[in-house]
């Protein structure tokens, strides 16, 4: 284990963390602001991917692919929302279980009905599929350092939107104190509208961008929910920088638990031991990381309410 | 010595000093109110002593218990009962199940699990009881949440009495209320002290000079001062803080 | 071809029970044996319409509707909401697998040491979780649950990811032929209805006054002198238990055990099937996974694409019956029935 194998790991980690950063964003604050528990932001994600794949296939043009993945995506929770989502605004959280999981249900039937049951292998963009030398002894695929770019990109946009802008005052407001959110009026279901619509566009996104490096399949919303839904109460409910900071984090301790996790325990415990225990831990440790949150800080690392 | 004793509360939330180094005591029989200005914290002291907040620092005795190292629930079975200024009943059951619940609490065991609580002729007699006392016989089958809003302060209270305390913790138990109601509540409250000592936070002053054997004036977090209601009625600073600026000068 | 209305042998009497428990009282005590005769009597009544497969269907609802009701005694009566149900009910699999493993062949030390070994689990992971509340509430059982679902995943010496076949059935005793899959159906179905008995029994006792106490009002019931805490962690070892009981069944009528069965979706699937029949009704449970699993079942005969009427019935009740279908035929049968 070298300098350059770490090395390379933590980009994958930031990687990782930032893809989930853009679907935690969107969870976070539809969860925050309207208190709605989303199962189905997973089928966005979904949505995002399989579409963006198709149209790679279909066109060779990979931003042209993401754009109509967002837009198509945007659409469809447009649909979902205007049916749905804006009647469970007010409901308890377990009937907003029931009613997304429904919309699981049926998003992966639809999935399956349009595009069958095998998964689609998505090609990585032709211009971005060899590596690049990062460092010396460092080849790193470029197509993940457009990735981490992106993230970036997306995650310091969402910062000025959330930060500098009057619709990102009315987020924000909601956010922390929902009555208030109430209060605004008239403007609350466009603002409710606009917040659900911009997570759907970064879950689009994010699927878009992990397409290629990862498995397009019936399931992979369900997937990545979970560790979605773990950033967002590690970064506390309804705070975008939380989901940041606690999307990182969990990218990192994901990506290092399965890298450095095994060898380290080869090292000290009998190897059948260790083949067993490796990757339990590794897949366990996001969850730890989770419950050690949240047992020193109830509600988050960053709670939006006061 | 005084059948209850605070000593010393302070409760910070962030900079703010919510509750100041508080002394406070209640003897036996006593009906002790606590009034000042909204933000006074005189919540955050009902809190603090019912232990739905932890305190940062004080004590606080009942009859020779320390309850500050108690959990909430325990310092209710060391003989501390409260009534909440929001009226907090079981909604969706009948009265009579409510008061069933606030009994069962204090007779026996409720992790019992196999035989049929309303069984229980021992339990429905102290319910019935507790309800003639309240003045809520009439209502026993009724929804609490269907009741006028001066009926489901009676059952909120009597659900308190349930407990047998040694102190009871009334917060605001007018608020809300007509004239009728008030006098009505005035007359339940005077009937108990026999049964136990009594704190009492109240906005309406009326009742409270009907009712207090002293009165203790809560400001900023802090007790101003404290004595009987001629006292507290003659007292220049009270005035200032309490009636407003019309006397400040 | 089977008459797929016809398989409705458990959901119908169930939901026929709720009706007239509003409409009969002197039907509704009736009416709970009825259906227990009838259930009992449906693996030898069975091969005279064909249906002989659906003996091992029923068989397998009925052990889904013991860890729903372990689960709706919880949620439903006691409002926590736990979405890692399905992690008890893996860990009581696991033990089975365990105790096979280890040599063992009785049927009722693997499913007693199922309950047990969950029931624990439960004590550990409920003593941490119950400090929290509402959403992360949700989200910390689920979170356990992740953590034993990775755990079986890892775990190769109980076969991993590809799971762990159990080839020989448990041994019930001297007198019962565990091998036989009649006297399995009744062993579960006698185990189910002593399950839903006690619950039922359990929820007019004190317990279960207290626990809807602290559904509806637990500040209250802080101030009324109840250890709120002990009473939560209580009903939630008890049903983490049970569930794990459900789980060490599971393994026996699937004679193979995977982490699969503690998947997240199986715990939202548990949540959902509860919240569908119910939660906090006495019918609830067993009529939310008779439902189900029929509908299920009756959809994979006609189609590829079963899910989406399922997910479309999810709406209708949200937005229709949000109190579950039990509360709906108590309504149509009369006046709100007790709940």
């Amino acid at each position: 284990m070298d300098a350059i194998f770490v090395f390379e790991q933590l980009l994958n980690g930031l990687g990782y963390g930032l893809m989930l950063f853009l679907i935690a964003a969107g969870l976070t604050l539809v969860f925050g602001i309207m208190d709605t528990m989303n199962l189905a932001h997973g089928s966005l994600y979904m949505a995002g991917a399989y579409v963006a794949a198709r149209v790679h296939e279909a066109s060779g043009a990979f931003a042209l692919a993401v754009l109509v993945a967002v837009g198509v995506t945007v659409a469809i929770a447009a649909v979902a929302e205007f049916l749905v989502i804006r009647r469970l605004y007010r409901r308890d959280h377990l009937v907003q279980v029931l009613a997304t999981f429904g919309i699981i249900l049926i998003a992966d039937d639809a999935v399956k009905a349009i595009w069958g049951v095998a998964p689609l292998l998505a090609s990585t963009p032709a211009a971005l599929a060899g590596p690049v030398a990062l460092l010396e002894g460092l080849p790193y695929p470029s197509y993940r350092l457009l990735l981490i770019g992106a993230g970036l990109t997306v995650a310091l946009g969402l910062h000025l939107l959330v930060n500098k802008t009057r619709i990102g005052m009315l987020v924000r407001a909601g956010a922390s104190n929902r009555q208030m959110a109430e209060h605004m009026g008239v403007r609350v279901g466009g603002v409710f509208a606009f917040v659900f619509a911009l997570g759907a566009a970064l879950a689009a996104l994010a699927g878009a961008l992990m397409a290629p490096i990862s498995a397009v399949q019936i399931g992979m919303g369900e997937a990545i929910l979970i560790p979605a839904l773990v950033v967002i109460v590690i970064g506390g409910i309804g705070s975008v920088r939380g989901a940041f900071v606690a999307a990182l984090l969990v990218g990192m301790v994901d990506t290092a638990g399965r890298a450095f996790l095994p060898p380290a325990l080869r090292a000290v415990l009998p190897p059948s031991v260790a083949a067993d225990l490796g990757p339990a831990l590794a897949g366990i440790a996001m969850y730890v990381l989770m419950a050690a949150v949240l047992t020193l800080k109830p509600a988050g690392l960053f709670p939006a309410r006061g | 010595m005084s059948l209850f004793t605070a000593e010393g509360l302070v409760k910070r939330f962030g900079g703010l000093l919510a509750t100041d180094h508080v002394d406070l005591a209640v003897d036996a029989g006593e009906i002790h109110a606590l009034i000042g200005p909204n933000g006074a914290g005189k919540s955050t002291l009902v809190n603090l002593i019912s232990g739905l907040l932890p305190a940062d620092a004080g004590r606080i005795v009942l009859d020779g218990v320390d309850l500050t190292v108690l959990a909430p629930h325990a310092r209710t079975r060391a003989g501390l009962a409260r009534c909440f200024q929001i009226t907090s009943v079981f909604r969706n059951d009948s009265v009579r199940d409510n008061l069933l619940l606030a009994v069962q609490a204090q007779a026996g065991s409720s992790f019992r699990c196999l035989s049929r609580r309303d069984a229980e002729h021992a339990l429905q007699e102290r319910a019935e009881a507790l309800a003639q006392r309240a003045g809520l016989a009439e209502v026993l089958e009724r929804n609490a949440g269907t009741l006028p809003h001066g009926l489901q302060k009676r059952l909120d209270l009597a659900l308190a009495l349930a407990a047998r305390p040694k102190l009871l913790l009334l917060d605001e138990p007018m608020a809300g209320m007509g004239p009728e109601d008030s006098q009505q509540m005035v007359g339940l409250i005077r009937s108990l002290r026999r049964e136990t000592a009594i704190l009492l936070i109240e906005h309406d002053m009326d009742a409270v000079f009907q009712l207090a054997d002293r009165i203790s004036v809560l400001v900023y977090g802090k007790v101003l001062t404290s004595g009987d209601a001629a006292h507290v009625k003659g007292h220049a600073e009270v005035q200032a803080v309490y009636l407003g600026t019309e006397v400040a000068t | 071809m089977l008459e797929p209305t016809s398989q409705g042998a458990s959901s119908a009497p169930c939901a026929a029970a709720a009706v007239t428990h509003a409409r009969f009282p002197g039907l509704a005590r009736r009416l709970p044996w009825l259906v227990l005769a009838l259930l009992a009597a449906f693996p030898l009544l069975a091969p005279a319409f064909g249906l002989e497969y659906y003996v091992g269907f029923v068989r397998r609802v009925l052990i889904v509707a013991i860890a729903a009701t372990s689960l709706n005694f919880i949620l439903g009566y006691g409002g926590m909401a736990a979405l890692g149900h399905a992690g008890f009910i893996g860990v009581g699999a696991y033990t089975v697998v365990a105790l096979v493993e280890a040599g063992f062949s009785s049927a009722w030390l693997a499913w007693g040491s199922a309950a047990l070994v969950a029931g624990l689990a439960a004590a550990a992971i409920g003593a941490v979780s119950l400090r929290t509340r509402g959403v992360y509430f949700i989200m910390i059982t689920l979170a356990f649950a992740q953590m034993l679902y990775y755990l079986a995943v890892s775990l190769r010496t109980w076969g991993g990811d590809d799971g762990y076949g159990l080839y020989t059935p448990l041994e019930l005793g001297a007198w019962l032929d565990g091998a036989h899959a009649q006297v399995f159906y009744w062993v579960v179905l006698a185990i189910a209805a002593a399950v839903f008995a006690l619950f039922s029994r359990v929820a007019h006792s004190r317990y279960g006054h207290a626990l809807r106490g602290i559904r509806d009002n637990e500040m209250r019931m802080v101030a009324l002198g109840y250890p709120v805490y002990g009473l939560k962690l209580a009903g939630f070892v008890a049903a983490g238990a049970v569930a794990g009981l459900a789980g060490g069944l599971l393994a026996s009528h699937n004679a193979f055990v995977s982490p699969s069965i503690m998947h997240w979706t199986q715990s939202a699937l548990l949540l959902v099937m509860v919240m569908l029949g119910g939660a906090g009704r006495r019918w609830g449970a067993p009529l939310g996974v008779a439902l189900w699993l029929t509908l299920e079942e009756v959809l994979k005969l006609y189609t590829d694409y079963w899910h989406w009427p399922l997910g479309l019935l999810l709406l209708l009740v949200v937005f229709h019956a949000p109190q579950g279908v039990a509360a709906l035929l108590e309504r149509r049968g009369g006046r709100e029935g007790a709940r």
